[in-house]
């Protein structure tokens, strides 16, 4: 296409003025050579499918023939996770519950609502209140967001235990997905922390409480907190103990305020990331979904090794 | 499988299967949500803006109906001749100048100011063309390219430009221009622009001047607004844009968006429910005066009205009546608590009456003996601190004189002669710093006996209690005050039985024994008279329900005869500060005959011996009361006494009381009376200095709710609504007792001790809103009400003003009444003229030295107390506070501030009078036409018996010239339906002249003839005023 | 009955989650148990038949031969996955809509919030604050459930039940986890959240959370309650005790676990090591309720004392 544009575009080439005819008789043709393109050409975009810009974007085309359709997942970058084909059976509800895959969907929600609601706040003292309102009442849709990104983050925690709940049911977690399970329990715990880090952020006395609350349980660590036992024979005190460490001082403060911050936004995100990108890569490489599998009768069992 | 239930279908379930279905309906399911969302977001969250379309709608209907009144009225006063003739000499004006000055405008517009545009524009091409060379040269290298450079500007320069300018008329025409040409033609027409500007100016000078005139007249007589208001308004209502409106003040981070709904609150109209259909948000300020003072776009509204300004999602909301909300909107009967978030360390503020009552009763009823309350109690704590800095001080004194002695022992025995030296040197030294100590002892000694005369109790000196009452009354009166005198000051406690018997016994037993003389009766009916006249009623009330007249400033005294002894009635009322015995704060006890012998010194106390035999101390030696010495007759004292015997129930009896001499009682009471804190407003022997025992209330009003103890009614106060500061307060108010309800309190001793002081409703909604205002104020320093010099001057005045009442008689603020106004027998109009004076405009009128004296020994005379120093006239008789020094400087101030003298008073100088100006003045005085003897007194009694106003002797040290005068050409300016006639003189020229008959010898007089009065007034001598009496004899 | 308590519970937004939890997880336990009888029924018939166990697809989903084994993610996974995607949209959005985050006073350090709560999901670590010390209850039992969740496929020697839902087949690892996560964690939560009010002191539902609620409950060690003054003595006797609990519990978990011959032969299996780990877990997680027991019917703070710390 773009070459062609660039011949319509500089009109009559100069070369076939050569000869007898006049500039004039040169001109017109030319400019009849160059409707006739322009009007093949528009013949071909009716058929926009045809056209390379849209071929270098989707390289299928989508009609029902089985090859399209498994190139139509493997060939994109947000489907290639999913196998082509898989078996009959694992597309039943009743049997995976859509848990994992309504987590990962309220992840996304929660990071598209997250990173809007940065925009919006200041992890500091005084600041970070009157930002709640502000979001509550200035910011349009920012009540909206605000309340989604807090019910999400709720239903993102049932969700995953849900999710737990049914692979525990259903065996998954045998051989050959027992490291699967383990990074599932990761991301469990990092969702849980997730949620529990944002908690504080409003900076009202409902996240001051319950994260002051959260925290002192830390102070009581064995080995590592001032309240916990052998923690003063090591010598711990409030100011060199893990709940130090979390809150970046002796009580809940600014401080402890920026690092909830930190870690809600930067830190958990990707790590949890990272770990769903093992968990999904290994749900690939174990086999795809556990089943729904063959029930096995006891007689089968085999002995070990 | 075969399975029969459910058998197995033909097609491929997963396969075949359409999901299709679910998917629309989600599909449609979203986008309705989407939908809602928004609705939710523009309209839901958003009712501001159905408030704001109505209101457009409601007020425009509301303009369009008082345009033709308003108009109208305008229109009147422009039919007006004055208007008229004004419009004539406008016409003729412009007529006049018109030509001139449109010539002149032609010449700017038309000529001048094209020609210079034009011009200009070729100029700078120029010019920008050289300054870039210019710059080259200033970077260029070598001195030869530097001078081609130049050579290049000068090229430049030289060259003619063809510049077309236009003419008058329009046409172009083409000149020939260098460089310094342009500049100079440039020069040469912006000058004469600027003449011809001035020039323009200064003719239309006049027509303004009587455009700004007319419209001033029009404002004047007109109606509140004009109609190009008016008309303003409702454009700005045609075309009304629908939008937030907010005040956002940024260094205290203040957003309010109250007038987003409220948005007449600010609107020149006054605007009322009534008018807006009853839409009470549309409603202009109720107080626009208040708005000038604190300008909205500085002080936002949350500041005094509490709210949550921001907030703009639903009424709740914005008036912060949510949960978790700290600072929920005031309601009405509490709007002025806002006034006391930063009017902290007032006790009058103007505007604010419901507040002032408040703090008033805060202070009166004696809420402040058990509840501390910043700045409310300084001469107490004032006392205590210097108490504790004598010690101190006395204690350094002592450690010093310790010094001393061992240096000089060191240096008695030093080897070294320098060293030895060197330490006598240090006693030395040591020795004047003790006399410095001592210099700031006597200070402070001085201080305290001020202060012992400035602190005063709530209620009376229960050290008395023996000589002053019936002692059966005692336990009476204990058990429930308000039951034998409703509205008493004094609390109703919860007691028992019990506790009542041993309360009164300790009571009685504590009481001292003193001298009390006895005196014969005197004479009822004199003793009413002198009751209702001599003033007693400005704080006292008498009489019971509906007769009930007088003050509510101290007792009413009603059935005193059922309690009183007679014998120290009298003593009372001839001098209520006397004291039985004097007081010792060191000894802690009071000190009796033998102290004083022992001291082998005379047993008298009084404001000139206040000096403690025992330990040269400080005494104090009046009764902590705040009512004052009248200086009446011992006779008037026995005949009011007298009177006030008559005044009980025709039958009453209490009864016997024979418990209240059992000693066994005493310690019981004793617990009991520290137990309820009586001694926070009587003296009681032996508890003089007990401390407070209520939790102070200075910022009660941002305690953290939680923290107020609602016990078993958290629940029922939160159903109902009432959890929340107001409702503790109001219902704590009403009823002390309320929070007790239900609680399981087998001991009387601990249950709540806050006794029951039957407020009613409007003092409840006073104290409340005092104290809701009592916060915390998250404002910055510099919005709290702290102003510099004469304010602060005034800020102190009104503590004093409020307590010894002088309200009571005086009128201070202006529309204030006090309670002589309010009494039957002063409506009268010639016992109008007995009201004590109004004190509005004192500061301006008096002289401070003499308002000193005055306010120190109100008779002016030392040998005769028995009379009025400035209106000897008045029945009413100004009272001796026996202020201290202290008090006094704070009272002059006051009012010189209050009408706002510079300090210190420096009298103007008057030209003195001539003896035959003393003639003329005196002739003036005393003619037909100027009736001042009529009325002024003049010293002869036979004439005074008549007089109604002040004596001419005194005027030389007490007023000030200028106000004398300004009082002799309009006195009704300033004391409306004063007696003293106005329009005595009449302007003629510059200078005032006497405007009735002018007796002989005026003729050929130039001065101005108020001038001569008052200097005549000012070199008064009683001498003179004998002349003038026997010329004024001889004259009529 | 004070059912306007009961409704601010039941109401507070951040509340709603349990009120969820409450319907969600017995539907999906029912959900997920039938399916498993259903297998259940399968295995019996295949078990009793082998000729059919040949044959048979071995599956509760409908089948015919003829049918694709495997069919395309692309539409037949995807539209589901892409429906799911929308319904939770329009769940959020509805809730979001309708309920308000909550947001209260800004933060106050010397204002304490009676009750003061732990969010919801904690609340269950809040509640063992009851019967254990913090460092128990708050480090040591939370890091034991992790660790705990992690081991479980390595301990698990259980080969049947791979990938479909059973019953009969693991019997006892699902009642563990039943109640592990159900009767422990969740029910905990809804303890912690429904039950317990102001001082955290247990109010029925519907009764009043009523800040001046005084309660007499006196809580004694186990030493205490015998009358043993001594340290050391009680030292031991608490050491005794707890040593004695272990050793029960050991022994009754071992029957359980070796209570069926089908358990017995998945005994068999297990390493030392698995059985020892298991046993661990097994017993901490016992000690729980049994904690629970002594403290709310028996009112024993700790079963046993020491200088550095109690139990």
């Amino acid at each position: 296409m773009a070459e062609t544009n660039g011949n319509s575009g500089n009109g009559a080439p100069a070369g076939n003025g050569s000869g007898g005819k006049s500039v004039l008789t040169t001109l017109v043709e030319g400019s009849k050579e160059v409707k006739d393109r322009a009007l093949k050409e528009i013949e071909t975009y009716k058929k926009p499918e045809k056209t390379d810009l849209w071929k270098s974007i989707l390289r299928v085309k989508h009609d029902e023939t089985p090859r399209s359709r498994a190139l139509g997942v493997l060939s994109n970058v947000f489907l290639h996770l999913h196998p082509a084909k898989i078996n009959r059976d694992a597309v039943a509800y009743n049997y995976t519950w859509g848990m994992g895959g309504i987590s990962f969907y309220i992840y996304i929600v929660l990071v598209f609502t997250g990173a809007l609601l940065m925009f919006y706040y200041h992890p500091s003292k005084v600041v970070a209140f009157r930002d709640i309102l502000y979001l509550e009442h200035d910011v349009p849709f920012g009540k909206l967001l605000r309340n989604m990104h807090r019910w999400a983050a709720h239903l993102m925690v049932i969700t995953v235990e849900l999710h737990m709940f049914r692979v525990f049911l259903t065996g998954s977690y045998k051989r050959p997905r027992e490291f699967n399970w383990v990074v599932g329990v990761i991301l469990l715990v990092l969702t849980l922390l997730l949620s529990f880090t944002g908690y504080l952020l409003p900076d009202d006395q409902l996240g001051f409480w319950a994260v002051t609350v959260g925290t002192n349980m830390a102070r009581a660590t064995p080995l590592l907190g001032h309240d916990g036992p052998f923690g003063l024979e090591l010598g711990m005190t409030p100011f060199n103990d893990v709940r130090f460490a979390l809150l970046g001082g002796s009580i809940v403060d600014s401080n402890a305020l920026l690092r909830a911050y930190i870690w809600h936004c930067v830190a958990i995100p990707i790590i949890a990331s990272a770990f769903m990108v093992v968990h999904f890569w290994r749900i690939r490489k174990d086999g795809g979904i556990s089943g729904p599998a063959p029930v096995m009768l006891e007689s089968e069992i085999k002995e070990r090794r | 499988m075969s399975d029969p239930n459910n058998p197995i279908p033909e097609q491929d379930p997963v396969v075949h299967s359409s999901l299709s279905k679910p998917l629309y309906i989600s599909a449609a399911l979203l986008v309705l949500c989407t939908v809602w969302a928004l609705y939710d977001e523009v309209y839901a969250m958003r009712p501001w803006k159905s408030y704001q379309s109505r209101f457009a709608a409601l007020y425009s209907e509301y303009l369009k109906k008082i345009t033709p009144v308003e108009e109208a009225d305008e229109t009147k006063v422009k039919a007006s001749g004055e208007y008229k003739r004004m419009e004539q000499q406008m016409a003729d004006l412009r007529a006049k100048l018109g030509p001139k000055m449109s010539e002149m405008e032609r010449e700017i517009n038309q000529v001048l100011t094209p020609k210079i545009i034009d011009l200009n524009n070729a100029y700078q091409v120029l010019r920008s063309e050289i300054s870039a060379l210019t710059y080259q040269i200033e970077v260029a290298s070598s001195d030869s390219s530097k001078n081609s450079l130049r050579a290049d500007i000068e090229e430049i320069k030289k060259r003619m430009e063809s510049v077309s300018l236009p003419e008058p008329d329009g046409a172009l025409k083409k000149y020939e221009y260098s460089y310094a040409k342009m500049e100079e033609d440039l020069a040469k027409w912006r000058e004469r622009k600027t003449q011809l500007l001035d020039r323009l100016a200064e003719t239309r000078k006049p027509i303004m001047e009587l455009d700004e005139k007319m419209s001033r007249f029009v404002a004047d007589r007109g109606p509140e607004l004009s109609g190009s208001v008016l008309r303003g308004l409702r454009a700005k209502l045609d075309n009304w844009d629908i939008s937030i409106r907010q005040i956002h003040v940024r260094d205290v981070d203040l957003v309010d968006r109250c007038e987003s709904c409220h948005l007449g609150i600010r609107e020149p109209v006054t605007i009322t429910a009534a008018d807006m259909n009853g839409e009470r948000a549309f409603t202009s300020h109720p107080r626009k005066e208040l708005l000038k003072i604190h300008d909205p776009e500085r002080f936002g509204c949350s500041p005094c009205h509490n709210g949550n300004g921001i907030a703009t999602s639903s009424v709740t909301k914005g008036h912060g009546r949510h949960k978790y909300w700290l600072w929920p909107l005031y309601y009405p009967e509490n709007v002025q608590a806002g006034c006391q978030h930063c009017h902290v360390k007032e006790i009058v503020t103007e505007f604010a009456t419901a507040l002032n009552e408040g703090r008033e009763l805060f202070r009166r009823r004696g809420c402040i003996g058990c509840h501390r309350y910043e700045a409310y109690d300084r001469d107490w704590e004032e006392l205590v601190a210097t108490g504790q800095t004598i010690r101190n001080l006395e204690q350094q004194r002592a450690d010093y004189q310790r010094e001393i002695g061992v240096s000089t022992r060191r240096a008695d025995v030093a080897k070294e002669n320098s060293e030895a030296q060197r330490l006598y040197q240090h006693a030395d030294n040591l020795r004047i710093r003790i006399s410095g100590i001592d210099s700031r002892i006597e200070q402070l000694d001085l201080r305290t006996s001020d202060l012992w005369k400035e602190v005063k109790k709530v209620g009376p000196n229960l050290k008395d209690v023996r000589l002053k009452l019936r002692k059966e009354w005692v336990p009476v009166w204990i058990k429930d005050p308000h039951a034998w005198r409703p509205g008493a000051k004094m609390p109703t406690f919860r007691l028992t039985e019990e506790e009542v018997r041993a309360i009164s016994a300790f009571i009685w037993q504590s009481g001292v024994n003193g001298p009390l003389a006895k005196h014969p009766q005197g004479n009822a009916e004199r003793g009413k008279e002198a009751l209702e006249t001599r003033g007693c009623l400005a704080c006292h009330s008498i009489g019971e329900g509906s007769q009930q007249e007088g003050g509510d400033f101290a007792a009413n005294l009603s059935r005193m005869g059922e309690k009183i002894n007679y014998d120290y009635m009298v003593r009372w009322i001839d001098n209520p500060r006397q004291r039985t015995l004097p007081y010792d704060p060191h000894e802690k006890r009071d000190l009796t005959e033998e102290d004083y012998k022992k001291a082998g010194v005379p047993f008298v106390f009084d404001n000139e011996h206040t000096v403690s035999p025992v330990n040269g101390r400080q005494l104090l030696v009046q009764n902590m009361t705040t009512m004052p010495h009248m200086r009446l007759s011992i006779e008037e004292a026995r005949d009011i006494a007298t009177y006030l015997m008559t005044r009980k129930r025709a039958s009453f009896s209490f009864p016997p009381a024979g418990f209240m001499d059992d000693p066994k009682l005493k310690d019981r009471g004793r617990f009991l009376v520290r137990h309820y804190g009586c001694a926070a407003c009587h003296e009681i022997a032996g508890l003089e200095d007990e401390q407070r025992i209520g939790t102070e209330l200075t910022k009660e009003g941002s305690k953290p709710l939680e923290r107020l103890d609602f016990a078993l009614l958290t629940h029922d106060a939160y159903k109902e609504g009432w959890y929340n500061h107001k409702g503790f307060f109001e219902n704590k108010l009403k009823n002390p007792a309320v929070f007790d309800k239900g609680k399981e309190k087998t001991d009387p001793l601990e249950r709540l001790k806050m006794p029951n002081f039957n407020l009613e409703k409007k003092e409840v909604d006073a104290l409340t809103t005092f104290l809701l205002g009592s916060v915390e104020s998250p404002l910055p320093p510099r919005y709290h009400y702290n102003p510099p010099g004469q304010k602060q001057d005034i800020i102190e005045g009104w503590w004093l003003v409020r307590k010894y009442n002088c309200m009571g008689c005086h009128q201070l603020l202006i529309g204030q009444e006090t309670v002589f106004m309010k009494m039957k027998r002063y409506e009268d109009p010639d016992w109008k003229e007995q009201r004590p004076p109004s004190l509005i405009g004192e500061g301006a009128r008096v002289n401070p030295g003499w308002l000193k004296e005055f306010l120190e020994n109100p008779a002016l005379s030392e040998s005769n107390k028995d009379r009025n120093g400035v209106r000897t006239y008045l029945k009413a008789r100004m009272p001796t506070f026996y202020f201290s020094d202290g008090e006094l400087r704070k009272l002059v101030l006051f009012f010189e501030a209050l009408s706002n003298q510079a300090q210190p008073f420096i009298p103007s100088r008057l030209d003195p009078i001539t003896e035959q100006e003393r003639l003329l003045a005196r002739a003036l005085f005393t003619s037909e036409g100027a009736p001042c003897l009529k009325c002024h007194a003049t010293g002869d009694p036979a004439h005074d018996a008549r007089a109604t106003a002040p004596n001419f002797v005194t005027a030389g040290q007490r007023l000030k010239p200028g106000w004398t005068k300004r009082w002799l050409l309009d006195p009704a300016m300033m004391i409306p339906g004063t007696a003293m006639p106005s329009g005595l003189f009449a302007r003629e020229g510059d200078r005032w002249v006497f405007a009735g008959p002018l007796p002989a010898g005026f003729q050929n007089y130039r001065k101005d003839h108020a001038d001569l009065l008052v200097r005549y007034m000012f070199s008064f001598t009683p001498d003179e005023l004998a002349r003038m009496r026997s010329s004024a004899r001889s004259g009529n | 009955m004070d059912w306007h308590q009961l409704w601010t519970i039941l109401a507070t937004p951040d509340n709603v989650p349990i009120t969820l939890l409450l319907f969600v997880i017995p539907f999906y336990t029912w959900y997920g148990l039938r399916q498993s009888l259903a297998n259940d029924r399968l295995i019996e018939k295949l078990e009793a038949d082998p000729a059919l166990a040949k044959t048979h697809h071995r599956k509760t989903q409908p089948y015919r031969p003829e049918w694709a084994r495997e069919v395309h993610v692309w539409p037949y996974l995807l539209r589901i996955e892409f429906l799911a995607a929308i319904i939770v949209t329009i769940i959020l959005f509805v809730w979001s809509i309708v309920l308000n985050a909550p947001l209260e006073e800004p933060a106050n350090p010397t204002l304490t919030m009676n009750p003061s709560k732990a969010p919801w999901y904690f609340l269950g670590l809040q509640e063992m604050l009851v019967y254990f010390d913090p460092w128990m209850a708050g480090v040591v039992l939370p890091s034991l459930i992790i660790v705990g969740l992690m081991v479980i496929p390595y301990i698990d020697e259980n080969p049947l039940g791979n990938g479909y839902y059973v019953y009969k087949q693991r019997k006892f690892a699902i009642w563990t986890f039943i109640f592990g996560f159900i009767i422990l964690w969740v029910s905990m939560i809804i303890i912690g959240t429904m039950i317990r009010g102001p001082g955290w002191m247990w109010f029925w539902p519907g009764q009043t959370w009523d800040h001046n609620r005084l309660i007499f409950e006196v809580n004694r060690d186990l030493h205490e309650i015998l009358g043993i003054r001594n340290r050391w003595v009680a030292f031991f006797l608490g050491g005794g005790a707890t040593t004695l609990y272990l050793v029960g519990a050991a022994i009754g978990i071992h029957k359980l676990i070796t209570l069926t011959p089908f358990s017995k032969k998945i005994y068999k299996r297990m390493s030392l090591l698995q059985y020892v780990t298991m046993q661990i877990f097994l017993i901490t997680m016992l000690s729980l309720p049994v904690k629970m027991v002594l403290r709310l019917l028996f009112r024993i703070k700790y079963v046993w004392v020491t200088p550095w710390f109690n139990i």
